[in-house]
């Protein structure tokens, strides 16, 4: 391959505005690689943890015993999170009111919030990923077409338009062009994955809501019966 | 919940990022250098297709120069060593011929010298035979004159006896009886007469006889001396011939002798000739092979002039280089240009009508050591031509 025709040379002989595009591609391919990165050794903590949390909720431990078995300084996440909201509106309810129907509604709607905040916290900065998917060959493709404008403007004030006069320019632009698809692939590969990741995380943290529910039902159940009774 | 769990940071994900780009970034810059050097390495022969060649080339054409000139030296001195062969075996040749032609003359001369001595010895003996033949013969007249001579003396002393008988008997006769006298006349005479007669063919006889032995004596003799001489002659020009022979068989012996040195010699001064001829051997394969890969050149050349877009802008002072690297099947895996003319265009017309006749699948049909010299190889354009 011809030195003049290297890649870093290209780059350093483009037009301003190509350049600037370049400059713009290179970020978005760093940023959604940063993403990429944390997004998964996120969501790969999440997933051991949720598993974690599964195993011990399900292990016959008293409910209690698990909401203060819980530093307090600690975050909950996932379906922790949801089950500890839940369960402190159903400790804060279960003084005040008599009808379970309040109390389940109110421990119903803590839980909805803190899903949501789940689900926020996984699909965070993947959509980032899905900007520079998306976006990141059509800003190649604009780079590409600002560098074939100069060529052809650089072509007009040749007496004779060979393929060696356009060639250079061509070359430099289409180097943005794959810059721009260097970026969206994988960002369109990692936003696929995670963003399945992620809601297969939050159909988990779902169930575990309902689960949850249907528990705290029972129990209501339970007591109002021997209440009347 | 023992295990506390945190937020993931971004400061790993960020360095991860930076390395994953700076891999990328690497493995595009790091195939150009890797792919020049590969190639160049493997381009030990560079194509003298160009005559101001790059430094290697250089290295190499003094090379060829120089095996040149040591194959130049070499042939001299096989030229040398032939003549001198040549020469050799010319002078033994002429020597033998020499030799041979003296033995030969030498025998002629022998031979004539024999013959002639024979002749004369013949000749000699013949006139010594004539003369010993007129000589007997003469002395057989002499003789013969002698007795008859003798005879007629004999015969005259007895006419004279005769006479003086006769007077003596004719007296007596005379006396006696002149019937007597003339019968004892007649039977003396006639007695002298017998006896005169045998005496003379007695003589005669003994004449002949003599002078046939004489004669046979000188023939016998004569015969003898022939032989001999002959005989003389023969072992003289035998024992001459011998001598010659064994002479020459000397010389060619010796000659033989100063050859097989001369040869030995030779093969000791072939020592390095020997290399030199090896290395002429090379020589000339590379001539031969030359002369196949100026043929592929030229197909090269015509090839790439025909594809040759001279641009406008071009003058005729530009003159650039390019280096073109063939696969093993003859297509073109690089045309970069080694020295530029200076105008981009007229370089890039040049690599590209290099791009444009490729491939050059003649190169199949090159040898594989030529295959290999000509996978790498360069090209000078100017205006006007290729070189």
């Amino acid at each position: 391959m011809n030195d003049s025709m290297s890649i870093p040379h290209l780059i350093m002989n483009a037009s301003l505005v190509v350049q600037v595009v370049m400059l713009l591609l290179l970020a978005a391919s760093v940023a959604s690689w940063v993403v990429i990165f944390q997004r998964s050794f996120a969501l790969a903590r999440a997933k051991k943890a949720q598993r974690e949390f599964d195993e011990r909720f399900w292990s016959g431990i008293d409910l209690n015993e698990l909401y203060q078995d819980v530093p307090e300084n600690h975050e909950a996440q996932g379906a922790e999170h949801v089950f500890r909201a839940g369960f402190r509106e159903f400790n804060r309810l279960m003084p005040k009111t008599r009808s379970s129907e309040a109390v389940l509604d109110g421990v119903q709607r803590s839980q909805r919030v803190a899903l949501s905040r789940e689900e926020d916290r996984l699909n965070a900065n993947l959509t980032l990923l899905a900007t520079v998917a998306s976006a990141s060959p059509y800003i190649g493709l604009f780079g590409t077409v600002w560098g074939i404008m100069g060529s052809f403007q650089s072509l007009s004030m040749a007496q004779q338009a060979t393929l060696s006069t356009v060639a250079p320019w061509i070359a430099e632009a289409l180097v943005a062009t794959a810059m721009g698809l260097f970026a969206a692939i994988p960002a369109v590969i990692f936003y696929n994955r995670l963003s399945s990741i992620a809601s297969r995380l939050l159909g988990e943290y779902e169930d575990f809501a309902e689960e949850f529910h249907s528990i705290l039902h029972r129990n209501l159940q339970g007591r109002g019966s021997s209440q009347s009774a | 919940m023992a295990k506390r769990t945190r937020r993931v940071g971004y400061g790993l994900p960020v360095v991860l990022a930076i390395g994953v780009h700076i891999v990328a970034l690497l493995l595009t810059m790091l195939r150009l250098p890797e792919s020049e050097p590969i190639p160049s390495s493997s381009s030990v022969v560079q194509a003298t297709l160009v005559s101001d060649v790059t430094a290697t080339d250089k290295a190499q054409y003094a090379k060829e120069a120089k095996a040149r000139a040591a194959k130049r030296q070499a042939e001299e001195a096989a030229q040398q060593a032939a003549e001198q062969q040549a020469q050799e075996a010319a002078r033994e040749q002429a020597e033998q011929q020499a030799a041979q032609a003296q033995a030969e003359q030498q025998a002629a001369a022998d031979a004539a010298r024999a013959e002639a001595q024979r002749r004369q010895q013949a000749a000699e003996q013949a006139a010594a035979e004539r003369a010993e033949a007129a000589r007997q013969q003469q002395a057989a007249e002499a003789e013969q004159q002698r007795q008859v001579q003798i005879q007629k003396q004999k015969a005259a002393e007895a006419k004279k006896q005769a006479e003086a008988e006769k007077q003596r008997k004719a007296e007596e006769a005379k006396k006696q009886a002149e019937a007597e006298k003339q019968r004892e006349a007649e039977e003396a005479k006639k007695q002298a007469e017998a006896e005169k007669q045998r005496k003379a063919e007695e003589a005669k006889k003994q004449a002949e006889a003599e002078k046939q032995r004489e004669a046979e004596e000188a023939k016998k003799k004569a015969e003898a001396e022939k032989k001999r001489q002959a005989e003389e002659a023969k072992k003289k020009a035998e024992a001459e011939k011998k001598r010659q022979a064994e002479e020459a068989k000397k010389k060619a012996a010796a000659e033989a002798k100063k050859k097989a040195e001369a040869a030995a010699k030779a093969a000791s001064q072939n020592a390095l000739n020997d290399s030199i001829a090896n290395e002429e051997e090379r020589i000339a394969n590379a001539q031969q092979s030359n002369q196949a890969s100026n043929s592929f050149i030229n197909l090269v050349k015509r090839a790439v002039e025909d594809q040759w877009h001279l641009p406008p802008n071009a003058d005729g002072s530009l003159v650039t280089q390019v280096r073109v690297r063939l696969g093993p099947s003859g297509e073109l895996l690089a045309a970069t240009v080694t020295r530029s003319s200076g105008n981009p265009s007229f370089d890039r017309s040049a690599t590209q009508a290099v791009e444009a006749a490729a491939p050059f699948r003649e190169l199949q049909q090159l040898d594989a050591g030529l295959q290999r010299r000509f996978r790498d190889f360069n090209l000078k354009f100017t205006p006007g031509d290729i070189q």
